[in-house]
């Protein structure tokens, strides 16, 4: 006990087998205990941001996948809007057409009116004969 | 919108959808072209459209056509340049309709027996005219000349220079116009003549400043539209001395009568104040008048198988049945008209053809109407040109019409049949001519007749020199005393030293009975001389 006084001003003790240590058995055992313990945390911390990365690599591909989504989206949407203003535009068109199409139309309704009244004329005039002669 | 060179609006077309960013004019002035946004369009001189076309090409911004009339290329907002040429014109003349159905090659359609043939050709079409049973084609190298008989076998040759811009046809041949002249061919293809006059440019003639017949050519000058020249169809020289036609205002549109004699053959013009005028075409001796016959004259044209004229006086459709009456009895051009109320053509119509008894005319809107004359006055041409006075009277008794008796009472005159024209106008009641006929018919020597025939016809001039050279000096005094030219008619007595107190006395009793006194010199000197 003095001894170890002594030896204990001097910073060194004897430990259960007898070894000398610089450190106090107790406090030598709490510090491995300690150690050991910190080790495990860092260890399970290690795992957690592994855990943790692989998560958020996840969800970023997921947020890459839903961005392409919504890009295939807009780009669907407009070209929808642009065939109908083409549908529009064709049909503009074909009404153009069609209105020149009636206006041949009516040229040739004309056309064939005064041909049949010039048949009926000549019907007339030819009846005229079978009747006077 | 299309306007005339006096400013008047000639066309309003619809609004279109979208602005128009482009026209050009055709070369030969016929069509237009009308650039848009995908759109072109394709319209006649007259404003009406004939074809749209929808290229999705964005707006059109310059349109350009080629000097043949046939492409046009057009600048395009999308960049690309777009090139168009005209298809599917169509020819019609009596029972055949053609159509050029793609480049070369044309359809022949006869409506009778509903026969189609097709033509090729190894050129592109420029131009063709179909009229008098053929059609003639000019291609970018040759000629082609079909019968309406044969499509088969056409004749063919090649032209001096490309690009032929007018085709005209008369009954034994036809016209070119190019770049380089006036060339006149058969329907065999032998070139007739070339007739040219000094300063003719052929890139401003068309079909209304041309105007072909069987014998003649008649040109409007460029240089100075009031000149008219006239050349002989078969030598291609100046008819008579060679002095061309000459009338007081710019003369906008001239057109030659096909049938009758070449001495007989008369030119119908319009001038700028749209008057019509009708004179002959012989240029030696004395010039006929040139008489105006109509007013507000819009369109006009001959007839193909008589000399009838028809066109379009302001809103009434009328034909003068014989023109030459002018020549013959003023009075009678009113009673040898047909007319009718041409407001149903709209406003700005155009005749396209006269060929036998059917009219042919486009109106504003680019639709074609027809109308029928009676076929009467075309059979009193043909008897008249046969001389066969005797069918003739029998017509206008059978057919009981006013205006067909006057025709004949003018025919009769103008050629010397004073016992048809008798007939004649006592049908139409104009007893005056019928007695001074009678009195005609009892006088003593053929040329004191054939004299009061001219002089009927008002052709005093004429008639005085006919009596002159025949020794009838008597008579020609007496006529310019009838006729009040008291100082011919003493000139007259005084050269030929006779019936001076005869022109004295009738001056004497003139006076006296208009209560005047003697003015003029000369008779005073006379009278000093002579007492009654």
């Amino acid at each position: 006990p003095m001894a170890q006084a002594a030896l204990g001003s001097a910073g060194l003790h004897f430990d259960d087998l007898n070894k000398l240590r610089v450190l106090e058995p107790e406090v030598a055992a709490q510090t491995a205990q300690l150690r050991e313990e910190c080790r495990a945390f860092v260890d399970k911390t290690a795992e957690f941001q592994k855990i943790v990365g692989s998560l958020i690599e996840l969800v970023d591909q997921l947020a890459k996948a839903a961005e392409s989504e919504k890009m295939k989206a807009i780009g669907a949407r407009n070209l929808l809007k642009s065939i109908a203003k083409q549908r529009e535009a064709q049909e503009q068109q074909l009404q153009a057409l069609i209105a020149e199409k009636k206006m041949q139309l009516e040229r040739y309704r004309i056309e064939y009116e005064t041909l049949c009244k010039i048949e009926a004329d000549q019907n007339e005039f030819i009846d005229q004969f079978i009747f006077q002669k | 919108q299309v306007w005339d060179s006096f400013g008047r609006a000639l066309y309003s077309s619809q609004p279109q959808e979208y602005p128009i960013t482009c026209i050009a004019w055709a070369v030969d002035g016929e069509l237009f072209a009308v650039g848009s946004f995908n759109t072109l369009r394709l319209c006649d001189k007259t404003g009406w459209s004939y074809a749209l076309e929808k290229p999705n090409t964005g707006s059109i911004f310059n349109i350009s056509w080629s000097t043949d009339g046939t492409q046009l290329a057009g600048a395009c907002g999308n960049g690309h340049v777009i090139f168009a040429h005209v298809v599917e014109q169509r020819w019609e003349w009596k029972n055949f309709e053609i159509t050029l159905i793609k480049r070369r090659t044309m359809k022949v359609h006869n409506v009778i027996n509903d026969a189609v043939d097709s033509l090729e050709f190894r050129d592109r079409v420029i131009k063709a005219s179909l009229d008098y049973g053929y059609l003639v084609v000019s291609t970018s190298l040759q000629c082609y000349v079909f019968s309406t008989k044969n499509w088969n076998t056409p004749l063919i040759f090649d032209l001096k220079e490309g690009t032929v811009s007018l085709i005209l046809q008369a009954e034994r041949h036809f016209l070119l116009v190019d770049g380089g002249g006036l060339y006149l061919y058969s329907y065999e293809g032998r070139l007739i003549s070339s007739p040219k006059y000094p300063g003719m440019r052929t890139d401003t003639l068309n079909a209304q400043t041309v105007s072909l017949s069987n014998d003649t050519l008649a040109v409007k000058d460029k240089a100075d539209e009031k000149v008219i020249y006239i050349f002989e169809a078969l030598s291609g020289k100046p008819l008579g001395d060679g002095k061309p036609l000459t009338h007081k205002t710019e003369i906008v549109e001239i057109a030659l009568d096909q049938k009758g004699l070449t001495s007989e053959r008369k030119i119908a013009f319009i001038d700028k104040n749209r008057d019509l005028y009708i004179t002959s075409v012989k240029r030696f001796g004395k010039e006929q008048k040139i008489v105006k016959i109509g007013t507000m004259v819009q369109s006009l044209a001959w007839n193909d198988t008589a000399n009838i004229l028809c066109g379009i006086q302001d809103s009434r459709f009328t034909v003068w049945y014989y023109p030459n009456t002018v020549y013959v009895d003023k009075d009678l051009l009113p009673k040898t008209l047909y007319e009718k109320d041409a407001s149903e053509f709209s406003k700005n119509p155009q005749i396209v053809c006269f060929v036998g008894n059917q009219i042919t005319i486009r109106r504003a809107d680019g639709s074609l109407v027809h109308l029928n004359v009676s076929p009467y006055p075309g059979i009193l041409h043909d008897y008249v040109r046969a001389s066969r006075w005797a069918d003739a009277v029998r017509l206008c008794r059978f057919v009981k019409d006013q205006t067909l008796w006057a025709c004949l009472a003018a025919m009769a005159v103008a050629n010397k049949d004073m016992a048809t024209a008798e007939i004649a106008y006592a049908a139409i009641g104009e007893i005056d001519k019928v007695q001074y006929i009678n009195s005609i018919k009892d006088l003593p020597s053929k040329e004191s007749r054939m004299a009061h025939m001219l002089l009927f016809s008002g052709n005093t001039q004429e008639a005085e020199t006919l009596l002159l050279q025949s020794g009838l000096v008597y008579q020609a005094i007496q006529l310019n005393i009838n006729l009040y030219n008291w100082d011919r008619a003493l000139d007259l007595a005084v050269k030929h030293k006779t019936h001076v107190d005869t022109v004295l006395a009738y001056r004497q009793k003139f006076l006296e009975d208009f209560g005047k006194k003697e003015t003029n010199k000369r008779f005073l000197q006379y009278a000093e001389g002579v007492s009654v």
